[in-house]
């Protein structure tokens, strides 16, 4: 293996990622009682690719449980099986495995084998269901068939010889999956052991077995345990000529000249392939040189991945329905990559391997295939060599496939490109300068005033809108629409209200609104928090609800929209809403401070607080009163803030307000003495300027402020920060109401500056932490300003009081 | 305010490879650091104060947006006069990844020295540890000390960089 796989592993985790939330968000939309077919293409594509580049990679683990997935999407979306809500929480479940092991893979948590078992199980069974209606959903779906003259019942039950071949994985040969598939095997039928490896573990591909199984049960019922254990592909299942009678029944199948295939035909080499090509009429695209001894061995199974599978034609015909598709019904199917073949081609030969036109048949009937195991390992080895190939194949192949289908959702894979985030911070940050220095040159052409001439007023005035447009599209790059953290939620409420026993409906707007990235990620968890207190606190259960008089299925809306440079996200339901009284006597259970005369706000503000939790029962969900305090700090240290408003019976409302960015920060630039410091405007409430009686002390140490008959503390900043005030009087100045973390303060200051937008740079880059102080920004002067810390500044402010005192 | 070249001129020297060093004053003291840490010289313009820093740490300036802490190594090392004039200068140090500006008297000049030249310094404990001291040059009447910069500036007594035990 010439080609260092590791390097593409990110994209194969980007990509199964994004595979997975596709698969989850079509499974959450699929109307169980009548499924969109397209859908359930949709969902078996989306597994298919992530079985696919598994495979490739080399991820056994993920590539066999999204195997077995397939399997039953498969059977599901050919309507052998019927559609069941609990295959959609198994198909969930499955999910949510694969995400375990891809983050395992990523060294991020484990994966619990046990788990794995147990829904590999699940899954099998409800794909094995059908085991007992086999027939009759074989007539159902021949009868589908496109017209083909396909007619064949087969005597399953004949007593049938095949011929296994595989070369199993290193993975399975670690565990011993072979002798498990022996054992298995033989509890179905006869197993003889034609050839075995030498040395098992000899290398990577392990060695070649043989064997030769007699049994009455179909194919299908093995084929996929061999294709688990056996080397991405490299596995081949044919019936041996003891079971002749089905020869001539396939009217299809023509007798034609047959071409030995050597070793596996599928690890032909290309220039060989490229011979049989040309002598296959159906002129076999070079492209895919690979599979071009496909006409030799009669049917293709060109599933797309890499996980390339070749049945022979008679045991296709025992199989029937099962993942790989039978060639022979697809008639005339022209060769190509799938872009124009309709939804019944596309479903069949999936996508871009179509089936070749069955011209040149399979008599492997008759002409047993040649020993191939003097030759097995060397072409094991070239079949390795050509895996890069058909990963590239199978990469290029698929946007088109899911194009013709979906149109909608390829559109996005072909016009973005995907780039690090380091190299477009670094972009953000080169704007940053080019922001300041413009407001430098602004500023210093503005102290020419009358002197400066036109030209320059005129260009300036032109960079300042050029940098203002390129600053906010550089922006605009690491923003993303709130539809990746909303997209979750379905899938959240769905479960939750199933294991609460309510009846949910989740209503979202505004996904397209966009926020910046960093925000995206972090967001995701308190909004999590929230839609789950909803769910268990808020809405009621169904009873509950009709006898107040509402409609039995509960409401969470949730919504985002842009406001005056915020993101608003709202999170309400229609509920119970929050208990007024309740909450305050559960406050004084507590020992928090809560007298009958706070502000509803204030009231509802209380369950933010650490260990508080109204709900009478603690369960699973909820109601271990941690949570909502987590909630409010991870907000607020995104510079956001939240708030509730809420109505007894009729519901509750919970507003999340960001800012658009995590780089930028609206500011007001405060002065003290010769310094300025930028404090971030969320924070902010009001400023005012004392009057003398509004300022009295306490104990002759801490000083209060009088501020619309509320008590405020005052911050003296030149105090905590040792600098020297302009003023002697704290009436000569300004104070500014700051609310961070619930509490307010007032903040005195010498003066108020501006307000501004400030790019923020870190201090920590080249110095240290300093307490009080959250960054830095450069004004447009070019001096360094310093972003104030205002939870800090008010801790600070606490401290040294009580030192002093 | 010119940007001092960063390449060495490599010279032999009794075939032992000189290496250049930048010599600055504080007070009356002549100092040598290695000029591969230096990335410029520059004017001294008032920094942002850093509240309830050291006193040395005179704050952070803009270096073309970059947040650069200055330190006044006379404050630090109680030498010379603590005014600043036109004639002040900040070198800015590339340290540890970091860019670090230290406010000298003056800067003398580059001079190349060869590992041969630089004695041990006698063991004495004061301010100006001799831990960070690489050795003595004495260069006609003068008496240069060689200075491990990066040592001196990484250490906890520079409070610069946040200790891993703190």
């Amino acid at each position: 293996m010439a080609i260092d796989m590791t390097q593409f592993y990110q994209v194969f985790f980007e990509e199964s990622a994004e595979h997975l939330a596709n698969m989850e968000a079509l499974l959450l939309e699929l109307d169980v009682s009548d499924p969109d077919a397209e859908q359930l293409n949709a969902i078996f594509r989306a597994a298919h690719s992530i079985k696919g580049s598994a495979g490739t990679f080399g991820f056994a683990d993920l590539a066999d449980t999204t195997h077995i997935l397939e399997n039953l999407l498969d059977k599901i979306r050919k309507q052998e099986l019927i559609l069941r809500e609990e295959m959609v929480d198994a198909f969930l479940e499955a999910g949510d495995l694969l995400r375990n092991m891809l983050e395992a893979h990523q060294g991020q948590g484990s994966v619990d084998e046990t788990l794995v078992v147990d829904i590999c199980n699940k899954l099998r069974q409800l794909s094995s269901n059908l085991d007992g209606n086999e027939s009759q959903i074989e007539a159902g779906r021949s009868d589908s068939a496109s017209g083909a003259s396909f007619d064949v019942q087969l005597p399953v039950n004949s007593n049938n010889i095949f011929d296994i071949q595989f070369v199993p994985n290193a993975a399975s040969l670690a565990n011993g999956a072979v002798e498990y598939l022996l054992a298995e095997l033989n509890s179905m039928g006869k197993v003889e052991v034609i050839s075995r490896p030498e040395k098992e573990n000899q290398e990577i591909g392990g060695g070649f077995w043989r064997i030769k199984f007699h049994t009455t049960v179909a194919p299908e019922s093995f084929t996929e345990q061999v294709d688990f254990i056996a080397d991405s592909g490299a596995w081949r299942i044919s019936n041996d000529q003891n079971s002749l009678p089905i020869d001539n029944s396939f009217g299809l199948f023509e007798q034609a000249e047959f071409e030995t295939d050597d070793s596996y035909g599928l690890f032909e080499t290309i220039p060989s392939a490229v011979q049989q090509s040309e002598s296959s009429p159906t002129q076999a695209d070079e492209g895919y040189g690979f599979f071009d001894d496909l006409p030799a061995i009669g049917i293709t199974l060109g599933d797309g991945a890499p996980s390339k599978d070749l049945l022979s034609e008679e045991q296709e015909e025992n199989v029937g329905y099962g993942f790989f598709n039978d060639i022979g019904e697809t008639e005339n199917c022209p060769i190509q990559s799938g872009v124009g073949s309709n939804l019944e081609d596309d479903s069949r030969g999936f996508g871009f391997f179509v089936p070749l036109e069955r011209t040149s048949d399979d008599n492997e009937i008759k002409n047993p295939m040649p020993d191939a195991s003097s030759s097995e390992l060397p072409a094991s080895d070239s079949g390795k060599e050509f895996v890069p190939e058909i990963t590239k194949l199978a990469n290029s192949g698929e946007p088109r496939a899911s194009r013709s289908v979906l149109s909608g959702v390829a559109a996005s894979g072909d016009s973005s490109i995907r780039v690090s985030v380091e190299k477009v911070d670094q972009l953000i940050n080169l704007v940053g300068e080019l922001v300041i220095t413009q407001a430098m040159l602004l500023q210093t052409a503005s102290l020419m005033s009358q002197e400066a001439p036109e030209g320059l007023a005129n260009g300036l005035a032109q960079l300042e809108r050029n940098t203002r447009d390129l600053q906010e599209s550089v922006m605009s790059i690491r923003m993303m629409p709130i539809s990746f953290v909303f997209s979750r939620f379905p899938r959240v409420v769905r479960d939750l209200s199933g294991k609460l026993g309510k009846q949910v409906e989740l209503k979202t707007s505004g996904e397209t609104t966009e926020l910046d990235k960093g925000l995206i990620e972090r967001i995701a968890d308190p909004l999590t928090h929230l839609i789950r207190n909803s769910l268990d606190h808020g809405i009621e259960s169904p009873a509950n609800r009709i006898s107040a008089g509402k409609n039995p299925v509960g409401t969470i809306t949730l919504k985002a929209y842009h406001q005056g440079g915020n993101i608003v996200i709202e999170v309400g339901d229609d509920g119970a809403g929050l208990h007024r009284n309740k909450i305050l006597s559960k406050a004084r259970e507590k020992g928090m401070q809560a007298s009958d005369q706070m502000t509803d706000s204030e009231v509802f503000n209380l369950i933010f607080e650490a260990g508080f939790s109204t709900a009478d029962q603690i369960t699973d969900v909820s109601g271990r009163g941690v949570g909502m305090d987590v909630v409010r700090r991870n907000i607020q240290s995104m510079g956001g803030r939240v708030e509730i408003d809420s109505m007894l019976g009729v519901g509750t409302r919970i507003t999340v307000r960001l800012p658009l960015t995590l780089a930028i920060l609206d500011g007001m630039s405060v002065a003290v003495g010769d310094q300025t410091y930028i404090l971030p405007l969320s924070y902010v409430v009001e400023s005012l300027q004392p009057e003398l009686g509004d300022i009295k002390t306490l104990s002759n140490q801490a000083r209060v402020i009088q501020v619309r008959g509320e008590y405020l503390p005052v911050v003296v900043l030149h105090e905590i920060f040792g600098l020297k005030s302009k003023w002697k009087m704290l009436t000569q100045g300004i104070m500014v109401v700051l609310e961070a973390d619930g509490t307010k303060a007032a903040l005195f200051v010498d003066a108020l500056v501006g307000q501004h937008q400030v790019v923020i740079k870190s201090l920590e880059a080249n110095y240290r932490r300093v307490a009080g102080v959250s960054g830095a920004t450069i004004m447009g002067d070019g001096h360094v300003a310093l972003i104030l810390d205002v939870s800090a500044v008010a801790e600070m402010a606490k401290s040294s009081i009580q030192i002093a005192a | 305010m010119e940007i001092i070249s960063q390449a060495p001129n490599p010279m032999t020297d009794e075939e032992q490879v000189s290496s250049e060093y930048l010599t600055f004053t504080l007070g009356s003291e002549e100092y040598a650091i290695d000029i591969l840490k230096v990335q410029e010289i520059r004017g001294y313009e008032p920094p942002t104060l850093i509240a309830n820093a050291p006193v040395f740490i005179k704050g952070v300036i803009n270096l073309r947006g970059t947040i650069v802490p200055i330190i006044d190594l006379r404050i630090k090392f109680g030498l010379g006069n603590i005014e600043y004039t036109p004639f002040t200068v900040v070198v800015i140090l590339n340290i540890a990844r970091r860019v670090v500006g230290v406010v000298v008297d003056s800067v003398s000049d580059v001079i190349s020295l060869t590992p041969g030249q630089i004695r041990p310094a006698p063991d004495f404990s004061g301010t100006f540890d001799t831990k960070y001291i690489l050795g003595l040059v004495s260069l006609e009447q003068r008496m240069l000390i060689v200075t491990d910069i990066e040592r001196l500036m990484t250490s906890a007594d520079m409070e610069l960089i946040e200790q891993v035990v703190d």
